[in-house]
């Protein structure tokens, strides 16, 4: 059985994390050891490093609460930070001692309830941004944002009187206008339905694509990061904890907080013996060197794990989902531990039926150290 | 971690209006306490027993009348339909349109001796008995009964109308009697409702000067009025003052107290409200006859009576061109001390809802002290701190305006705090992220979102500084009389048909605006 296991990070939290590893370019935007939110109702954010390079999407994951948007906010100028220092195409934009209003850091934001002007028409709002333009050029570029997300006829609507999605529109609309360096999305499909959620991170992948438009967006949820970014930069109590491609993310989770935040997780406990991890349903390689005795835990996804009927099976069938594709089981063995797995949705097995698990690829086990037993 | 402290120009012009407003009070303070303290012993042992007495014997009677009157008027129209319910349910608001010296002085009419009331009275029991005397506690109280009963009302009402009807099926559900269920469930759960309004009624009865003043009722605002301008002693009318605000500051913190406490009572949910039942024609003929002679006393004979006089004084020709001139010095204060309002207004509630720090909110906080500033103590503190520091303004109409905006910022900025509440923070947001300046955001966005709420603030500001007296009496340039004023001096003067003019024409402007109130939502808590 050959095993690939990914040695444990350093400590993800010290060291400037590039989200394009192999570019010579300079970078878009720099977020240098930010500090910020220290208001009562702001969660924090902690030194926390980012590059981003001309044209790449980046997404921000995490839960709520976990300073994903008071890095948005201070980006954009709506919070200060009070240490590190924050670069847009090599400028300041803000540092412990130095904060560039939002006005003048040409950095647009989409809100996450849009926040459109309800007292102005769809044409106003986009043209708020375009002020100090002539009234001909204002024109001309507002018909061609309208084009761009498919607009064209709704220029004299008011926000109340278009659909979420249309709103949704608008929104990007206007805050490409004014040529922004970048742009921000604060969970911007959090206010539609699904399927309307889906079309709509397509409209704006092409959007974003076809304008070269660099982005950050905020999401909690790690399906729409995937499908938008080329880099996910996942946080955790104002701190960030790694970022990576997609892939990266997904096969490598740095921690098992980023393993289970992006998609369901078994975490088996095991220990360290003749150079071996020995686990209750295998045993793996030790590739992270830990010593003798330690106790890990490895994580495997339920896509990884299959088990077959048996009498003398340890484990039993504790609960059943139908997913469609197919079907997530979980099963309980003799010694409490709970294994999720994923099989086909035919053949279907009834509860309580005794199985056998098997680890059918390995290639996705991650070791992580156990935390101390208290 | 060195927290940031953002001090913008914005935050400087909000703390020096929070000091314009507050400062005055904090003068009188200072004077009361300094000079010559002998003064104080002597009010203590010659006014002070008279004053509290009357003070607190009136509040609690004001209180106990007005809830009785409003609660059982809310009750009837919240859980009966009969015929006339929809005029009686905005009938009985309209008798917050007559100021309180309006009302005290067609009293002081009805029931003088032998006066309308007294010769009804003895010709109906044929006999040569006297009826109280509106000098006095029970004229007082009639009064400030029938001019306060629909805040309790209102308020009654909108708690009976919120109200969750199972709590009452529960304890009819138990074999409790209707009776039984009002008194003991219904009553009970609508009592904050009934606590708000009380501090409402007895705020109001404290700081009153007009009605009582015409009824030479002795309570502490007229005192303090009687010691500034009979006795030129403005020291122990400061220390009234003091005892004054003291005792309504206590009932404002009782009043917030209680508000955080009555949150427990409110059911989340889904609420069954109750539909009104039908009842019988004698009991529709009952209402309608007690809510008839209610609705006369408080409004409808008042306004008639004010209408009868007008045209006597038109076709006297008593209304003359100095007529013209009152309305133009009562409209120029008021739409001035209003506009000012709204400008110094903006900037603390602004910085209040949008950057809520300590310091913001502290000055939001200092500008309403106008609530505990009954108007002959606010016009006492800037007689006191212009005549002491900046006598060349005294006596101008600059000083008066002042004393309205000290006095009435805090109505106005309720309605102006509410209005930008109701702005998302994120609209102001985007507009700066596209390129837009505070001052160009604010005049773009937040403004013509706010128009309407600050429009309402506008007009109540307005017509409250048009009703405005005490204030006016004490601080107005000489020769410079308002409408207010003038009904006031007419009405001493018992001269009924020219106080009558100028009083129905405040009637009338002010209908409006009660209407706008009594839709708001008054619910307490």
């Amino acid at each position: 059985m050959s095993l690939f296991v990914e040695p444990r990070r350093t400590d993800p939290v010290s060291s400037s994390i590039a989200t394009s590893s192999s570019s010579s370019q300079a970078p878009m935007l720099e977020l240098n050891k930010i500090t910020c939110g220290y208001q009562p109702e702001v969660p924090t954010v902690r030194d926390l490093s980012l590059h981003l390079q001309p044209g790449n999407i980046l997404c921000l994951l995490g839960p709520s609460g976990c300073g994903k948007t008071t890095t948005l906010r201070a980006i954009a100028g709506f919070e200060r930070i009070s240490a590190g220092e924050i670069h847009l195409q090599g400028q300041v934009l803000a540092s412990a001692s130095f904060h560039l209003p939002p006005e003048q850091r040409r950095v647009g934001m989409v809100f996450q309830e849009y926040a459109l002007f309800p007292h102005m028409s769809v044409e106003d709002n986009v043209a708020f941004g375009l002020y100090h333009w002539q009234p001909s050029d204002r024109k001309a570029r507002v018909q061609n944002l309208l084009d761009l997300v498919g607009l064209q006829g709704l220029e004299h609507r008011f926000p109340h009187e278009l659909s979420g999605g249309q709103q949704q529109r608008v929104a990007i609309a206007r805050a490409l206008a004014p040529k922004p360096l970048m742009l921000l999305l604060d969970e911007p499909f959090s206010n539609l339905d699904p399927d309307m959620t889906i079309k709509m991170r397509k409209e704006l992948y092409r959007v974003l694509r076809q304008t070269q438009t660099t982005a950050i967006l905020v999401t909690h949820d790690h399906e729409e990061a995937f499908a938008m970014a080329d880099h996910v930069a996942v946080m955790q109590d104002g701190i960030l904890v790694q970022c990576d491609t997609p892939e990266g993310i997904y096969q490598q989770p740095s921690c098992s907080f980023v393993a289970e935040f992006i998609g369901q997780a078994n975490t088996i406990p095991g220990i360290i013996n003749n150079g071996q991890i020995e686990t209750e349903i295998g045993t793996f390689p030790n590739q992270s060197d830990f010593h003798s005795e330690t106790h890990v835990l490895v994580m495997i996804r339920p896509i990884d794990i299959q088990f077959t009927p048996s009498e003398s099976g340890s484990g039993r069938i504790e609960s059943r989902q139908f997913q469609g594709s197919q079907t997530l089981y979980g099963i309980r063995l003799s010694s409490g531990q709970l294994i999720h797995c994923c099989m086909l949705p035919i053949p279907v097995y009834n509860i309580e039926t005794s199985v056998i698990i098997h680890v059918t690829t390995s290639q996705h086990a991650i070791i992580f150290p156990q935390p101390a037993l208290s | 971690m060195v927290r940031h402290t953002q001090l913008t120009p914005l935050s400087l012009v909000g703390v020096s209006i929070a000091a314009l407003l507050t400062f005055p009070l904090l003068y009188v303070t200072y004077a009361a306490f300094t000079g010559d303290l002998s003064q104080a012993g002597n009010l203590w042992n010659t006014r002070l027993p008279e004053l509290l007495t009357n003070t607190i014997s009136l509040a609690m009677g004001v209180s106990l009348a007005t809830l009785t009157l409003g609660v059982s008027t809310a009750w009837i129209i919240t859980r009966y339909q009969f015929w006339g319910r929809a005029f009686w349910d905005w009938g009985f608001v309209l008798p917050l349109a007559i100021p309180s010296f309006v009302l005290a002085y067609v009293y002081t009419y009805l029931l003088d001796t032998a006066g309308p009331v007294e010769q009804t009275w003895q010709w109906l029991t044929n006999s040569e008995a006297h009826i109280p005397s509106p000098y006095s506690f029970t004229g007082a109280l009639v009064v400030m009964t029938l001019n306060t009963f629909p805040y309790v009302y209102l308020l009654a009402r909108a708690a009976f109308q919120n109200f969750n009807l199972s709590f009452e099926e529960a304890a009819q559900a138990t074999g409790a009697t209707r009776r039984e269920t009002f008194w003991r469930v219904s009553l009970p759960l609508i009592r904050p409702a009934l606590v708000a309004s009380m501090f409402l009624v007895v705020l109001y009865v404290v700081s009153d000067f007009g009605a009582v003043s015409l009824l030479r009722f002795q309570t502490f605002t007229y005192a303090i009025y009687q010691q500034i301008t009979g006795r030129f002693d403005y020291q122990s009318a400061a220390l009234l003052s003091l005892l004054l605000v003291g005792f309504a500051l206590v009932f404002l913190f009782a009043e917030r107290w209680f508000r955080k406490q009555s949150r427990f009572y409110q059911t989340s949910g889904r609420v069954r409200t109750a539909t009104p039942k039908p009842c019988s024609m004698t009991r529709v003929l009952a209402i309608n006859l007690s809510f008839l002679v209610i609705f006369i006393a408080a409004f409808g004979l008042p306004v008639f009576l004010l209408i009868q006089w007008t045209l006597t004084a038109w076709t006297n020709g008593e209304v003359g061109t100095s007529f013209g001139t009152y309305i133009g010095n009562s409209v120029l204060l008021s739409a001035t001390a209003a506009t000012a309002a709204l400008v110094l207004g903006t900037p603390l509630a602004y910085l209040a809802s949008r950057i809520p720090s300590k310091l913001h909110v502290a000055c939001l906080q200092g500008a309403y002290i106008g609530y505990v500033l009954p108007g002959p103590v606010a016009a006492l503190a800037l007689l006191m701190l212009f005549t002491d520091m900046i006598p060349i303004l005294y006596g101008t109409i600059f000083v008066l305006i002042l004393a309205y905006l000290i006095h009435y910022l805090p109505a106005g900025l309720q309605a102006m705090e509410s209005a930008l509440q109701q702005v998302n923070p994120n609209l102001e947001e985007a507009a700066r992220n596209l390129g837009a300046k505070g001052i160009r955001t604010f005049m773009q966005i937040t403004f013509p979102l706010v128009r309407k709420g600050f429009s309402a603030a506008w007009l109540l500001m307005f017509l409250l500084c048009m009703k405005e007296l005490p204030a006016t009496l004490l601080l107005r340039p000489i020769g410079f009389d308002t409408l207010a004023v003038r009904i006031w001096l007419e009405a001493s003067e018992e001269l009924y048909q020219l106080a009558a003019p100028p009083a129905l024409l405040i009637v009338l402007l002010t209908i409006p605006a009660v209407f706008l109130l009594s839709k708001k939502n008054w619910q307490a808590g």
